[in-house]
């Protein structure tokens, strides 16, 4: 039987500007939400799709990344029948070389494609947050015959420069592409989520891997020069939450995302959708709140000790929050110690971090601190 | 590191019940502190210990044990090498009288015969402590003994561990006798139900004991052993900073509220032994704009919008706006709706207390609401 389709997830990626969060860990590994790694998501909708052979590509800082991915347990992608690999950059007859963009990393493992022998390839992002599942885009796929399908975002307008952009006509099909455009003349953004039929693909990457002056990248190279030779290419609107987290301001927005407001704004719930996010396991005692703590407006994990006052407030496992210590609009990611009377205010405290008894830490709703002094050990 | 040498029995027959809660289901797999079974704590003892041969000794309600244990991997390092078999006592469905732990081992022998095992470590599941079984085995092999049981010192006879015998030991440790808890008001040493017996010598005393008595169970045997004299039981005292015996329902909600005190919660938790559960990726608790908590445990996808003070809620507890839950114990996918005020209460899961409702029980006698209940 072979393959319908397999997903290929690119986690290379080094994610600068989220700073000292990303000094040791690559942006997919990234914690989110109290509980999750930035990466739970692409491979739970994996998952929840029925997918079965998952590839991650993995470059940047990928020890606790290829740990953290292991044979896929912790998504249920290690039964009969399915394959996570981690695919990082290897030395073959021709030699070596790290991947040179997103296009040459999916090229240099076209031998593990060509094992699952998939009809179709799902190329994801590992550091974007979102919860789906891809059956609808394979369908459209399969119902246009198309050679690529691409997940578009309606982004607002003023917005729409800052990502790839496409222009579609009344069915769909995508007649023209804008890498970051000044004038842009549409607000379909790309989200870097493409299906693309196996056999296109692979054509595609290899006359991209000769090509001299490619960058060897998904929207700057290979989908430019497949519309250039009219192959049939098909938009798929996504609705629904979804974020690609590229500051520390917008990591911790989209956490805050995530807490329970009165209005219909999103909430874990309602971004999580139908299925359930699948993480690691972190073996933690119960959740824990203090005598003289007092709790509101927040998402905790189980294992912290929350002793002091948090408000508005993402707390992960392990996170000891001591007597009189208040945090308030704050992101206090794995292992946080906050000292007795510390003070935090907007801010985003990174694994293991400490604030010191009676420190303060002010940041302003519209420039989130960072504080990542952790072992990085614990990370 | 893993021992080979060593089949862990995880006996679920040795636990009392605690009245409703028990009702239909083992302690075993009843809830602790919203996150737990209680098997849990024993399971993990085997796991941290390298004890990865495990037999898992289940009385009655076997649905609500397997639906806990999964796939069954959670508690298992390597899930190759380790193993945890289910044993069933089927006849005993049809014979509860005779559905004893000896008859279980006789009926799974399989269990005993297959293995090279020379060790056999019994654990309870209503005994919650953090054991390490490594040294008190070594212990047993390096002494040559052929039955080790672990006891630890107890204050008052009168107040706890109600379920276990109570032991006599001479100057070397070992055992001079055995009586059920009086409850008389003095020290005393209480077994923990922890056993350790070679894999022969359990052989030969189930062959001698239990075919002409259907009804012998595993303390009975040992007391047997014990009175005949030819073997010499050696006892271990346990001296660790954490153990409970669950014995009843008043000492269930006395030793999960004690729990609340962190000098109490630290010393059962805050140590490197981990404590195993099956995972159900329920997302962190949210607590929402107007809630107001402390001095509670609170589990994953719990969704709390009122105040709770003094209580345990359990995975996917619904507390509503304006409700106030002061000295609960919540199990899983119970909803609180809007405006209610329950104090001192056990609510059992699926529950649901719809809009406006108040109720209360006694400070020393919680009310318990079966499983389901709606109001």
């Amino acid at each position: 039987m072979s393959t319908k389709l397999a997903a290929m997830i690119l986690a290379g990626g080094k994610g600068t500007r989220l700073k000292a969060l990303t000094r040791k860990i690559a942006k997919p590994a990234v914690s989110y939400g109290g509980k999750y790694r930035i990466i739970d998501f692409p491979l739970s909708n994996c998952a929840n799709s029925g997918i079965n052979d998952v590839g991650v590509l993995t470059q940047y800082e990928s020890s606790v990344l290829n740990g953290y991915i292991g044979n896929g347990e912790k998504w249920g992608l290690n039964g009969v029948r399915s394959l996570t690999s981690v695919l990082t950059p290897k030395q073959t007859e021709e030699g070596s070389a790290w991947y040179l963009g997103t296009a040459d990393a999916i090229y240099q493992n076209l031998d593990w494609l060509d094992m699952v022998d998939p009809e179709y390839v799902l190329i994801l992002s590992g550091d974007h947050i979102y919860s789906c599942t891809y059956n609808d885009m394979l369908k459209t796929a399969e119902k246009n015959k198309a050679d690529c399908v691409i997940a578009v975002y309606e982004v607002p307008m003023e917005e729409a420069s800052r990502f790839g952009i496409l222009v579609t006509d009344e069915k769909g099909n995508i007649v023209k592409f804008q890498e970051k455009p000044k004038n842009p003349i549409s607000n379909l953004a790309s989200m870097g989520i493409y299906i693309f039929k196996y056999s296109t693909l692979r054509a595609a990457l290899k006359e991209d891997a000769k090509d001299e002056n490619s960058e060897h990248d998904f929207g700057k190279n290979v989908i430019p020069k497949m519309l250039k030779a009219k192959k049939k290419m098909v938009a798929y609107k996504y609705q629904g939450y979804w974020r690609d987290v590229g500051t520390v301001d917008s990591l911790h927005a989209a956490n805050m995302d995530l807490l329970l407001k009165k209005n219909d704004a999103t909430n874990i719930y309602t971004v999580q959708g139908a299925n359930k996010i699948y993480s690691a396991d972190t073996h933690s005692g119960p959740q824990y709140i203090g005598k003289k703590a007092k709790v509101k407006d927040c998402l905790i994990n189980q294992g912290a000790m929350i002793l002091g006052e948090v408000d508005h407030c993402v707390i992960s496992s392990e996170v000891v929050v001591e007597e009189g210590a208040v945090c308030k609009n704050t992101v206090l990611m794995h292992g946080v110690h906050i000292g007795k009377n510390a003070k935090v205010f907007n801010a985003l405290v990174g694994p293991a971090s400490r604030i010191e008894d009676g420190q303060e830490v002010n940041g302003t709703e519209d420039d989130i601190a960072l504080i990542a002094n952790g072992d990085m050990e614990d990370l | 590191m893993k021992n080979n040498d060593v089949i862990g029995l995880l006996n679920f027959y040795t636990a009392p019940s605690l009245g409703e809660i028990t009702e239909n289901r083992p302690l075993g797999s009843t809830s602790f502190l919203g996150r737990y079974a209680f098997c849990d704590f024993a399971l993990s003892n085997f796991c941290n210990s390298g004890i990865s041969d495990i037999g898992l000794m289940i009385k009655d309600h076997q649905r609500s044990v397997l639906k806990h244990l999964g796939s069954m991997s959670a508690w298992v390092t390597n899930t190759k090498v380790g193993r945890m078999n289910i044993m069933v006592n089927e006849k005993g469905v049809l014979n509860p009288l005779s559905n004893t732990d000896v008859a279980n081992i006789r009926e799974n022998d399989w269990q005993l015969y297959d293995s090279k095992a020379k060790y056999l470590v019994f654990q309870s599941t209503h005994i919650i402590a953090n054991v390490d079984l490594g040294p008190i085995l070594q212990e047993h092999i390096d002494r040559g003994e052929k039955i080790t049981i672990v006891y630890t010192k107890i204050k008052d006879a009168s107040k706890e561990f109600f379920s276990s015998n109570l032991l006599r030991v001479d100057e070397d440790g070992y055992l001079t006798s055995l009586k059920k808890n009086d409850r008389q008001q003095e020290e005393a040493l209480a077994s923990m139900e922890i056993w350790i017996i070679n894999r022969e010598v359990l052989v030969d005393i189930i062959r001698k004991n239990a075919v002409w008595n259907e009804r012998a169970d595993m303390k009975a045997m040992i007391a047997d052993v014990l009175y005949a004299g030819n073997i010499k039981i050696h006892t271990h005292e346990w001296k660790g900073k954490y153990v409970r015996c669950f014995d009843c329902f008043d000492h269930y909600v006395e030793y999960c509220n004690e729990l609340l005190d962190p000098k109490v919660y630290c010393s059962l938790f805050d140590q490197p032994s981990r404590h195993y559960t099956l995972t159900q990726d329920t997302p962190p608790a949210i607590y929402g704009e107007d809630a107001d908590v402390r001095n509670s445990f609170i589990a994953n996808g719990a969704i709390i919008e009122g105040k709770v003070d003094g209580s345990i809620l359990s995975r996917k507890v619904k507390i509503g706006e304006g409700s106030v839950i002061k000295n609960c114990i919540i199990f899983s996918s119970v909803k609180i709706g809007k405006n209610c005020h329950i104090e001192n209460a056990v609510i059992d899961k699926y529950s649901i207390v719809t809009d406006g409702k108040t109720f209360s029980g006694d400070p020393m006698k919680y009310l318990f609401l079966k499983q389901g209940t709606v109001i």
